[in-house]
C-alpha cells in the first residue's frame, strides 16, 4: 500500500512538472504570436513612411534602402524567433534614424501625412515594447523552469532548449517615451 | 493645476469671513455636545443604578451591553447635532474650494458613486451588502473626465447564534476617470500583501493561484513589484498599459497619500480606490476650523484627488486618443 502511495505521488509531481513546462511553454509562444501581429503592423507602415519622406531626403536614401531591406526580411516565410528578434532591433534603429533625420526637414515636420504617420508609429512603437516585455517575461519563467532544479531534469527528458528575449534599450527600459525618441 | 499653497491662501484669505462664522458656530457647538455628553453619561449612571438596584447585581454582560447602549446612542446624538454645521461647512466652503480649483467640477455634498460602477471596476471582489458615500465631485480636468466621491462598501456576517456584524471591504476615496489609451482588456492592480507576508517566493506563488482574479502579470519594475500586484486578462495590453513610467508614477502616487492604491483599467476607465480610515472632507468639531493643520487636511486631499491627472498623465494625448 505504501508503495502504492509513493508511486502515485511521485507519478502527480512528474505530471505537475511536465504540464507547468508545456504550460510555459505555450505561453512563450503565445505571446511570440502578439509580438509577430504588432511587428506585422509596423511593417505594414514602413513602405508609406519611405514614400512620403523619400522625395525630401535626398542624404538620407541609404537608410531608407535599409529600412525597405529590412523589411522584405522580416516578410520572408520561415523566419526563427530568433531571426525576427535580432531583424526587429535592426528595424527599430533603423526608423529611429529616419525620425531624427525628419527634424533636418521643416517641410517634412508639417507634412500632415508624416506627422499622422509618426503618430501612428509611435504608438505601434509603444504596442511593440509592451509586446517585447510580455515576451521577456515569458521567456523568462520558461528558462528559468528549464534551468531550475528538479524541472531541469524534465526539461532534458523533453529536449526543451533556452530561449533568446528582446534586448530592451536602457533608454526604453527607464521610460518608453517614443514621443522624445522620435522628438515629435 | 492650482498648487496646494495656492488653495491654502484660498481657504485662508478668500473664505476667512464664513470660517470666522462658520468658527462661531463651531464653538457653540462643541460646548452643545459636551453638555449633551455630560447629560448623557448622568442618565445612563442614574438608569444603571436604579437597574442594578444601587450596583449591588452588577454583571459582565450586564456592564458591556450598558456601554455599547451609551455608546450608540452618544453616536447616533452626535450625528443629529453636527447635522446643520457640516451641512453648512460642505456648502460654504469644500463647494468654494472645488470650483476654485476647476469652475467645471460640480458638487453634491450627498450623492456618491453608484454601486454598479464600483462593482463594475473589478478592484473588490467581495459580495457588497452595504453600500455608502458622501462628497461627489465630477467634471472635467484638462479635457479628462473625472469623477470622485467617498465611499464605504461592508459585507454582512451572521455567527452561529444568528448575531450580526459587518465588515469593512473598502472605505475611502473612490475616483473614476478617463484613459489616454484604448484598450479592451482588464487589468487590475492590487496592494501586494502577499509578497510582503509570506516573500517573493511563497507571495508570487499565492498570487498565481488567485482564483478570483485573472492570470497574474509579473512586471519589470522591482520596486513596483514589490508593492503592487498585477492581475490582466490580456499580458500584452497591461503592458501596454504599465510602461515604465506610469509605473513609477503610480508608485510615486502612492508615496505621496501614503495610503493603500487599487486601480483597475476596465471598460476603457481608469478606477482609483485609495483607502482611507475615516470619511473624507467631514468638519471637526474639536478642532478650529482655523488651524493650519485642520486646512491642510481639506486642502490636501482634495488637491492630491485633482493632481492624480497630472500625476498619471491622463490628459496627454500623444498615443491612440486623439
Amino acid at each position: 500500500m505504501t508503495i502504492l502511495i509513493i508511486i502515485a505521488v511521485a507519478a502527480l509531481i512528474l505530471i505537475l512538472m511536465y504540464n507547468s513546462l508545456i504550460a510555459k511553454k505555450n505561453q512563450v509562444e503565445n505571446i511570440f504570436g502578439g509580438v509577430d501581429a504588432v511587428l506585422k503592423k509596423r511593417y505594414d507602415l514602413i513602405p508609406n513612411l519611405v514614400a512620403s519622406v523619400s522625395k525630401y531626403m535626398e542624404h538620407e536614401k541609404s537608410i531608407l534602402e535599409n529600412v525597405t531591406k529590412l523589411r522584405s526580411e522580416a516578410n520572408k516565410p520561415g523566419l526563427s524567433d530568433k531571426e525576427k528578434i535580432e531583424l526587429d532591433t535592426k528595424i527599430t534603429s533603423a526608423l529611429g534614424s529616419i525620425m531624427v533625420a525628419v527634424e533636418n526637414y521643416p517641410d517634412l515636420k508639417a507634412n500632415e501625412n508624416v506627422m499622422n504617420l509618426q503618430h501612428n508609429l509611435t504608438e505601434i512603437e509603444s504596442q511593440i515594447s509592451a509586446a517585447r516585455r510580455a515576451y521577456n517575461q515569458a521567456v523568462t519563467d520558461y528558462n528559468n523552469a528549464i534551468e531550475m532544479f528538479p524541472t531541469n531534469m524534465m526539461a532534458s527528458f523533453m529536449s526543451l532548449g533556452k530561449k533568446d528575449v528582446f534586448v530592451i534599450s536602457e533608454g526604453e527600459r527607464k521610460n518608453v517615451n517614443v514621443k522624445e525618441m522620435f522628438n515629435s | 493645476m492650482k498648487s496646494i499653497g495656492h488653495l491654502t491662501d484660498f481657504y485662508y484669505n478668500t473664505l476667512y469671513p464664513t470660517l470666522q462664522e462658520l468658527e462661531e458656530q463651531r464653538r457653540a457647538l462643541k460646548d452643545k455636545i459636551i453638555k449633551f455628553g455630560i447629560l448623557l453619561a448622568v442618565a445612563g449612571l442614574l438608569i444603571f443604578y436604579f437597574l442594578t438596584d444601587g450596583f449591588k447585581s452588577i454583571d459582565t454582560d450586564m456592564i458591556i451591553f450598558f456601554i455599547f447602549a451609551l455608546g450608540a446612542s452618544g453616536a447616533f446624538l452626535y450625528k443629529i447635532l453636527i447635522k446643520d454645521y457640516a451641512s453648512s461647512f460642505k456648502t460654504k466652503i469644500i463647494e468654494p474650494l472645488i470650483h476654485e480649483i476647476d469652475d467645471n467640477l460640480r458638487y453634491d455634498p450627498v450623492y456618491k458613486i453608484e454601486e454598479r460602477i464600483f462593482i463594475d471596476s473589478k478592484l473588490f471582489t467581495d459580495k457588497i451588502d452595504r453600500y455608502s458615500g458622501n462628497d461627489y465631485v465630477t467634471g472635467k480636468i484638462d479635457s479628462v473626465d473625472i469623477t470622485f466621491s467617498d465611499v464605504h462598501a461592508e459585507q454582512k456576517h451572521e455567527d452561529s447564534k444568528g448575531r450580526t456584524t459587518w465588515s469593512t471591504i473598502f472605505k475611502g476615496l473612490f475616483i473614476v476617470t478617463s484613459f489616454n489609451k484604448y484598450f479592451s482588456n482588464s487589468t487590475i492592480i492590487l496592494p501586494d500583501s502577499a509578497e510582503n507576508l509570506f516573500g517573493s517566493v511563497i507571495g508570487s506563488w499565492l498570487q498565481s493561484k488567485n482564483l478570483a482574479r485573472n492570470q497574474l502579470v509579473k512586471m519589470d519594475d522591482p520596486a513596483f513589484e514589490k508593492e503592487f500586484v498585477v492581475y490582466g486578462s490580456d499580458q500584452i495590453e497591461a503592458r501596454y498599459i504599465l510602461t515604465h513610467s506610469m509605473m513609477k508614477r503610480i508608485l510615486d502616487l502612492k508615496k505621496k497619500t501614503g495610503k493603500p492604491v487599487y486601480i483597475s483599467f476596465v471598460n476603457g476607465q481608469m478606477n482609483l480606490a485609495i483607502e482611507y480610515d475615516k470619511d473624507l472632507f467631514e468638519p471637526s468639531v474639536f478642532r478650529s476650523l482655523l488651524e493650519y493643520q485642520v486646512a491642510m487636511e481639506y486642502v490636501k486631499t482634495l488637491q492630491l484627488t485633482v493632481a492624480i491627472i497630472e500625476e498619471l498623465k491622463l490628459n496627454e494625448r500623444l498615443w491612440s486618443k486623439r
